[in-house]
């Protein structure tokens, strides 16, 4: 438990009077990638809007470095370091690239830091440096994933949340977020990945977790996963 | 030529001042996309502080205008959590409603304590002439107010921590909260700028024009017709669209009956909404 940063204890929640959580647990170790798999409609995102605080839990608790936060409003817990790289990206669209990324160190926590954050940034996206004053909305869908990333980048996470980032993206694109996030694992930084690109975030995982019609059906480390007979048939069509 | 001259430096300096009452639609409107009723009394509210603030206090409208823009600061984060927080997102029509009660409130209250009846302050500033052009300076301070307002307002925007939240909220409430803003207090934030800024240019308007409780309405019209024309989300857009109603209806003024120029006016409103809904300015 020591090395934990987030627990997911019996976590219930939906949207209205749907129940789409039920009792869901989950770990995420400390400078370690935890993935949750699924297929589409499986509550992989709902999970994630519980666990930033945009959707209320209806039981359970959620437990972020020791703290419960499971009554905290969706800012506040990004101002503990909880952060989310959001699906479809949800860049400010009139925004300047740089504006965007400056938005991501927008806490108290981050803002000393822009300047070491920015050049991190940087080192990882060449490309953005030189696009700084274009308008976010205006960019390819890669280089808006790139803003996404070096946005939540800014904000000096002890939780980064990747959620769905290779959706919508050409097939060579998508190669390139992950190896962003293998990148991002190998300096340390502690993440939680949701995809439905079952095989390359197994390929990557440290844990994983299947998801299923709103419970955790099945988990593992990414090779035990991938192995199991079921995960190969009902995700990786092997 | 003096008359043209004049009407033109007139329309000028009254547009200043129509685009930043302007302004306070706008932002309400982008920001937290309510398309505030109550506009109209709040400006009226501006003036009618104004007007307290120079009878009772010796404050003249230019100095007393600091004391506005807090004012309405307070007011309006008030009203929001009274009147808006809580239906924002109930359907548009409940929004409407709200602050049109809001509206009725202030303009009912207002006319039992304060009457329909004209007032008027004078500050006795009197007029700058040059080569037979005469304009009164409060009619100058007036413009000059506008414009220094709308740099504080853009400055705010685009240069401080507070007021990037506020633009990014406006572009996607969700991702903020991603971020770590507060969006309850950025909308509140905001509605309460909205006031301020229509309070502001009716503590404007009072030093050079006659007000009753019901004149607000009139400069409400006018900020509509001025966010269509300059297009509803930039502040810019807004100053420009000014500009060109107080040029219009000044020059206008010229050759045809005051009556006609509302009129005029809103055919201008009907004639955009109908060839480019999105407004002459756009942002791109």
């Amino acid at each position: 438990m020591k090395d934990s940063i987030l627990e997911i204890e019996s976590l219930e929640s939906g949207y209205g009077d749907v129940q789409i959580l039920w009792d869901v647990n989950l770990s995420a170790k400390k400078s370690r990638l935890t993935t949750v798999i699924g297929s589409n409609g499986s509550g992989k995102t709902t999970l994630m809007r519980a666990i930033v605080g945009v959707l209320p839990a209806w039981k359970g608790r959620i437990i972020f470095e020791g703290q419960d936060i499971t009554k905290l409003p969706a800012y506040k817990r990004a101002e503990l370091g909880l952060v989310m790289i959001p699906e479809g990206r949800l860049l400010f669209p009139e925004m300047t690239v740089y504006e965007n990324l400056e938005m991501g160190a927008y806490t108290r926590r981050a803002r000393g830091d822009i300047k070491k954050n920015m050049e991190y940034v940087f080192s990882l996206f060449p490309r953005l440096k030189e696009r700084l004053d274009q308008k976010a909305g205006t960019m390819s869908g890669g280089e808006q994933q790139m803003v996404a990333i070096g946005r939540g980048l800014m904000a000096s996470p002890k939780l980064l949340i990747f959620d769905e980032p290779s959706l919508g993206l050409a097939p060579k694109l998508v190669i390139e977020v992950f190896e962003t996030i293998e990148k991002l694992k190998k300096q340390g930084v502690s993440m939680l990945l949701v995809e439905q690109n079952v095989h390359l975030s197994l390929a990557i995982s440290d844990y994983a977790y299947v998801m299923a019609e709103g419970k955790m059906v099945m988990q593992g480390t990414g090779k035990e996963l991938s192995e199991k007979d079921e995960v190969r048939k009902a995700y990786l069509g092997v | 030529m003096e008359a043209w001259i004049g009407a033109i430096l007139s329309g000028i300096l009254l547009g200043l001042v129509y685009g930043l009452a302007a302004m306070g639609l706008n932002l309400i409107w982008g920001v937290i996309n309510v398309i505030n009723l109550s506009h109209g009394a709040f400006i009226a509210l501006g003036m009618f502080s104004a007007y307290f603030l120079f009878h009772f206090a010796g404050l003249n409208p230019f100095i007393a205008v600091a004391l506005v823009l807090i004012i309405g600061l307070i007011i309006g984060m008030g009203a929001y959590f009274v009147a808006l927080h809580r239906v924002l997102d109930a359907p548009e029509l409940s929004t409407l409603l709200s602050t049109y009660s809001l509206s009725l409130i202030i303009i009912g209250l207002g006319t039992f304590i304060f009457t329909t009846n004209p007032r008027a302050i004078d500050i006795g500033l009197g007029s700058i002439g040059v080569a037979g052009i005469y304009i009164p300076i409060s009619k100058i301070l007036t413009g000059l107010f506008s414009v220094l307002f709308t740099v504080i307002l853009y400055l705010f925007l685009y240069k401080t921590w507070t007021g990037k939240a506020i633009r990014a909220v406006s572009m996607n409430k969700s991702a903020a909260e991603f971020m770590g803003v507060n969006s309850i207090f950025i909308l509140s934030l905001s509605f309460g700028i909205g006031i301020a800024l229509a309070m502001i240019a009716g503590c404007l308007i009072a030093a050079i024009f006659p007000f009753t409780i019901l004149s607000g309405s009139v400069y409400e019209l006018k900020s509509f017709v001025i966010c269509v024309l300059g297009g509803l989300g930039s502040p810019l857009g807004a100053l420009i669209g000014g500009l060109i109603l107080g040029l219009l209806e000044n020059v206008f003024a010229l050759k045809i009956p005051v009556g006609y120029i509302p009129f005029i006016e809103f055919m201008i409103l009907v004639i955009i909404l109908l060839v480019k809904p999105t407004g002459l300015i756009t942002k791109r």
